[in-house]
């Protein structure tokens, strides 16, 4: 029992300096992939924080190569009631840092995936450097872009997040700025100056908070293919109604202009799940219209449905291809979008009616006078 | 001197809090004296599944709907604009007129490009029709000019090619028209005639030497009036005129006329001027056009009723020229549901934003030191709007019931459509205007400022009581059209079939002495009082016009000089068409907290129908019943006030089409959102 639990505190270490609390992602190997110690672990952080009179900045970040690659899918897969609730601490967790009266600097130092977007992008601060690499990947997965993906990815500028979320293509952290899923760009070597200078704050001021990582910013260049200069074709192809109208535009767009951007596109998008591509593109197009809550609380309704694997297997047969076997080559059932029936998908997005499958409950936030940045995202 | 203090406080609080001087010494997490924004979703619980709750009332297509949301929302066109840290959409008003007629082209551009419009002209069936509808519903919640000018170019041009034209038009027309290849509108009204179309005064006629039809605007009467699209951008559009062959008038015809070249330039012998400016609409350029001598070919003629032959013979399968019109007529009706269900959600989009604003804005504490009381815990202002949350979900239900009457549509039920679409249109724009108003004031000054939508809707939409059938007129249509079915039942000896009317079969039913609560709120008896007032209004008004008629005066005059009871009989038809769809909506449930909920509703809607003034003027309820009536309706209001939140976030309108008051005012007023 010992062990575990220290187990469980050696996975996210933890130093107070001042008025800030230093929170670091610590299973490097596994590139920081969010365990369910390592979720309850946070939430039990985040949530005696908010009560503490002395934390008033939590600062998150991860050790080695990754601030965090993503949750533990494999360990998920094996039990499908325990992932249910895994993710349901997970998105609980999104939620009490969407809705945070403090304010969390992420430092995305590394690759920033699924679950490890999910842990800091609801943060007021997201620092990108020169190594970040940000990605959605789950469509190919079997799965789609939770962690509360459908409330972030669909503010991003026009349809640049149902490009993202859709093919899960790879952003650096030039992109990430320039979209606004990074709020700042320091260059890693900045990093420990940074970090020093975080650890003196004694507020929770946004403006201060800010100023301070401003010092340290600098404006990086889009590299000149970035996807970042295509969202005219983004826009008029990720607009579409249906995926299959996008794959049938891009492949419009392709007959005018050969573009290995656009085929490579094509590919992903052929390659993906069928079922995860209908229900990502569903959720993202909900979540553009809803608040952070309600775009959890859909998510984990479809997440359950996914667990469940009554509607659909291709989240334990991507798991398979991908993380298990690693053969690369998943079998997709159905394997067609044409064979996906809009009524299979309403399923998806409706309430479980079995009584162990709740919906999710989110944590209290009346007590709290929340800042406006958060009112605004309810 | 409590208060005194009190204020001091309060004053000093401000004062404290305002300095400019230096925002980061002001702890910003600590509390203070000032008042907070509370969110209402943080406070109030949903008893029921709102997702649910929005398929019931939307009804159809709410997938596409989040689609079109989400384009609008995507895009700069639609004039996005952060105000407390939340994007809102919403036309620039304060531009130009010229400006805001080129943006709303511009939005008809973009979405076009985007697919939204696909099939809409060139498939067939209920699916693309319903699609259609729930796409204005969308586009009105945004804004009526962008909704008026897809109405001209798609329901009324297109309509009218549709359903006067044949084939060859079909072919020539659809797809250019659904992807604005050609830009269209429809010139049926004149200066000097709008309802009454078969008095237009432009005149046609046909020159046989040369196969062509020859307009002509004989007098300034006669000058096309409010033609949307006809000031700037129309191509094309259709010439409602009388057809004058070899001397005989043919009555009214529609002609394709093409009145601006492919550059925008208008073509010889047609003169056009602006309209102007107006109190709302200004995203339209409507015009107005004079035809000298104007020649289109002969198949500019619309022959689905009637055409001419190329040596200038007058050929018609329907010899009488009064039905001849009403075949022509019978096919705007498209115009006309579509306006009654989208007046149901501008009303949507103003209750929701006063409700959220009543949730959260506090007036008068009733003790010093207490805080103060929240608008919506006021029974008064509970009394103003949770009434027309009732009237919106019955009108939601009412609305569902059009649309599917109309795709449905056989030429049997095409009187039934004509009278319901005649009817709903009337109540549902006249309940909007009411609506709207409630709603500007129950938001005070908030409710004045064009950002916050309440109060500038009213402009935007107060026409929708005007065009495409003056509402009045479009009642006392709907009263005489159930005088004219009495008397066919009476002649016939045969009972009521169809509009509702087989109550009038039965006997008579009877209101208690004495009502109860239990008894006010029982479906039953809600529906026979509405029949009852129906039932009676109807025999009187039967009564009235054959006493005129005893007279002597003729049947026109009979029903000219019978106005106040047809009107009272149109009110008294609606009323009770629109209930009997939110109790047929009802029925469709199982059990369980969202049926209780719409159930109170549905006993809200009933009780208001009671309050009015018909039931005590002609005595079907009693002084005593009708204070009692009243009573329940306080009570009811009191029930509904815990799910006033989860019944307007069910209307499924995105924040984004709302309005800053409704979210976090204080922010986005705050001295930090000015821009210096």
């Amino acid at each position: 029992m010992a062990s575990s639990v220290s187990s469980q505190q050696d996975q996210v270490l933890v130093e107070a300096h001042s008025s800030a609390r230093i929170l670091t992602l610590n299973r490097p190997k596994q590139l920081n992939a969010l365990s369910f110690q390592m979720i309850s672990r946070l939430l039990e952080l985040f949530f005696a924080y908010e009560e503490d009179p002395n934390v008033k900045l939590v600062i998150l970040k991860g050790k080695g190569r990754a601030f965090c690659a993503g949750g533990d899918v494999a360990a998920v897969v094996r039990d499908t009631r325990a992932g249910a609730n895994f993710f349901l601490k997970e998105y609980t967790l999104n939620y009490l840092m969407a809705t945070y009266i403090k304010p969390q600097v992420s430092i995305l130092n590394g690759i920033v995936m699924g679950g490890g977007a999910g842990a800091s992008l609801h943060g007021r601060f997201r620092v990108a450097t020169e190594n970040s690499v940000f990605a959605m990947p789950e469509t190919a997965l079997g799965l789609f872009p939770d962690v509360g993906a459908s409330y972030f990815l669909s503010r991003l500028p026009g349809f640049f997040g149902e490009y993202v979320g859709l093919t899960g293509s790879r952003l650096d952290g030039a992109e990430m700025l320039a979209c606004g899923l990074a709020t700042h760009f320091v260059p890693s070597a900045k990093l420990p100056m940074l970090e020093a200078a975080l650890y003196e704050v004694d507020s929770s001021d946004l403006v201060i908070i800010s100023s301070i990582i401003d010092q340290y910013c600098e404006q990086p260049s889009l590299k000149e293919q970035s996807v970042y200069n295509r969202l005219d074709v983004i826009d008029r192809c990720f607009s579409q109604k249906t995926v299959e109208e996008i794959l049938s535009t891009l492949e419009r767009e392709v007959v005018h202009q050969m573009d290995g951007w656009i085929s490579a596109t094509i590919q992903t998008l052929k390659k993906a799940s069928p079922t995860s591509l209908k229900i990502s593109l569903r959720s993202i197009r909900e979540g553009r219209l809803q608040g952070v809550g309600p775009c959890l609380v859909r998510e984990y309704r479809i997440v359950c449905h996914v667990m469940r694997g009554e509607l659909s297997k291709d989240f334990f047969e991507g798991c398979r291809a991908i993380l298990l076997d690693k053969d690369r080559n998943p079998k997709w059932e159905p394997s067609k979008l044409e064979l996906i029936a809009d009524s299979t998908v309403d399923c998806y997005f409706s309430k479980v009616n079995i009584e162990e499958w709740e919906d999710l409950k989110l944590p209290t936030r009346s007590k709290f006078n929340l800042p406006p940045y958060v009112i605004a995202k309810l | 001197m409590d208060r005194a203090l009190q204020r001091t406080k309060i004053l000093t609080d401000h004062l404290f809090q305002s300095s400019p001087s230096s925002p980061a010494q002001t702890p910003s997490l600590s509390s203070n004296a000032c008042l907070n924004y509370s969110p209402p979703e943080l406070s109030e619980n949903y008893a029921f599944d709102i997702k649910h709750m929005r398929k019931l009332i939307d009804g159809h297509n709410v997938e596409e709907r989040d689609w079109l949301f989400g384009l609008m929302r995507q895009s700069k066109l639609f004039n996005p604009k952060v105000r407390g840290g939340k994007v809102f959409v919403s036309p620039d008003y304060n531009q130009s007129m010229e400006q805001q007629r080129e943006m709303t082209m511009k939005r008809i551009e973009y979405l076009l490009e985007r697919g939204v419009f696909r099939g809409w002209l060139t498939e067939i069936g209920e699916e693309v029709q319903m699609r259609k509808f729930a796409c204005f519903e969308v586009l009105s919640i945004y804004d009526h000019s962008i909704a008026t000018k897809l109405g001209v170019h798609f329901f009324l041009w297109g309509g009218a090619i549709q359903f006067f034209g044949t084939k060859h038009h079909h072919d020539k027309w659809l797809r250019d028209t659904e992807n604005f290849s050609i830009k269209c509108s429809f010139a049926m009204t004149e200066l000097g005639h709008g309802s009454n179309v078969r008095g237009v005064e432009t005149v046609t006629t046909y020159d046989s030497n040369t196969g062509e039809f020859v307009i002509n605007t004989p007098c300034e009467t006669a000058q096309k009036y409010w033609i949307g699209g006809a000031a700037n951008h129309a191509t094309h559009t259709i010439v409602f005129s009388q057809l004058n062959i070899n001397g005989t008038n043919q009555g009214v015809h529609a002609f394709i006329a093409q009145i601006r070249d492919a550059n925008g330039n208008i073509c010889p012998n047609i003169r056009i001027a602006d309209c102007g400016h107006k109190i709302g609409l200004n995203g339209v350029d409507n015009g107005r056009i004079w035809f000298d001598n104007f020649r289109v070919p002969r198949e500019n003629l619309l022959n689905s009723v009637a055409d001419v032959s190329p040596d200038g013979k007058y050929l018609s399968s329907i010899k009488d020229p009064d039905q001849r019109f009403a075949a022509f007529m019978a096919p705007l009706t498209v115009g006309r549901v579509n306006i009654a269900v989208s007046a149901v959600y501008q009303s949507k989009v103003g209750l929701a934003v006063a409700i959220r604003y009543a949730l959260t804005r506090r007036a008068f504490s009733l003790k010093p030191n207490e805080p103060e009381i929240l608008l919506l815990d006021y029974p008064s202002h509970q009394r103003r709007l949770l009434p027309l949350l009732a009237k919106i979900y019955a009108m939601s239900f009412a609305a569902n019931y059009l649309k599917m009457l109309y795709v449905k549509r056989t030429p049997q039920s095409n009187k039934t459509i004509h009278i319901v679409s005649s009817s709903f249109k009337a109540t549902f724009t006249w309940n909007n205007m009411q609506i709207l108003q409630e709603c500007r004031e129950a938001c005070g000054g908030q409710g004045l400022k064009t950002e916050n939508r309440v109060g500038h809707l009213k402009g935007e939409y107060d026409v929708q009581s005007t065009f495409e059938g003056d509402n009045n007129i479009l009642m006392q249509q709907v009263s005489k059209a159930l005088l004219a079915e009495y008397v066919a039942a009476q002649k016939r000896n045969k009972a009521f079939k169809g509009l509702g009317l087989e109550h009038m079969n039965k006997p008579c039913p009877i209101i208690p002495s004495q009502l109860t609560s239990t008894t006010l709120r029982c479906s039953q008896f809600q529906m026979d009082a509405l029949c009852l007032r129906e039932r009676d209004l109807l025999n009187l008004f039967v009564a009235d016009v054959s006493q005129y008629q005893a007279k002597g005066e003729s049947t026109e005059r009979a029903f000219i000089m019978s106005y106040q009871l047809a009107e009272d009989l149109g009110r008294a038809f609606s009323d009770r068409a629109i209930f009997q769809t939110f109790v047929e909506a009802e029925a469709t449930l199982a059990a369980g907290s969202l049926k209780d909920v719409l159930g109170m509703l549905r006993s809200l809607y009933a009780l208001i129908c009671l309050e009015d003034a018909a039931f005590l003027r002609y005595g079907y309820l009693s002084v005593g019943n009708a204070a009692t009536v009243r009573r329940e309706i306080t009570k009811i209001c009191s029930e509904l006030r815990p799910h006033a939140l989860a019944l307007v976030s069910s209307f499924g309108i995105p924040d984004t089409f709302l309005s800053p008051i409704a979210f976090n005012w204080i922010d986005a007023n705050s001295w930090s959102s000015v821009e210096h």
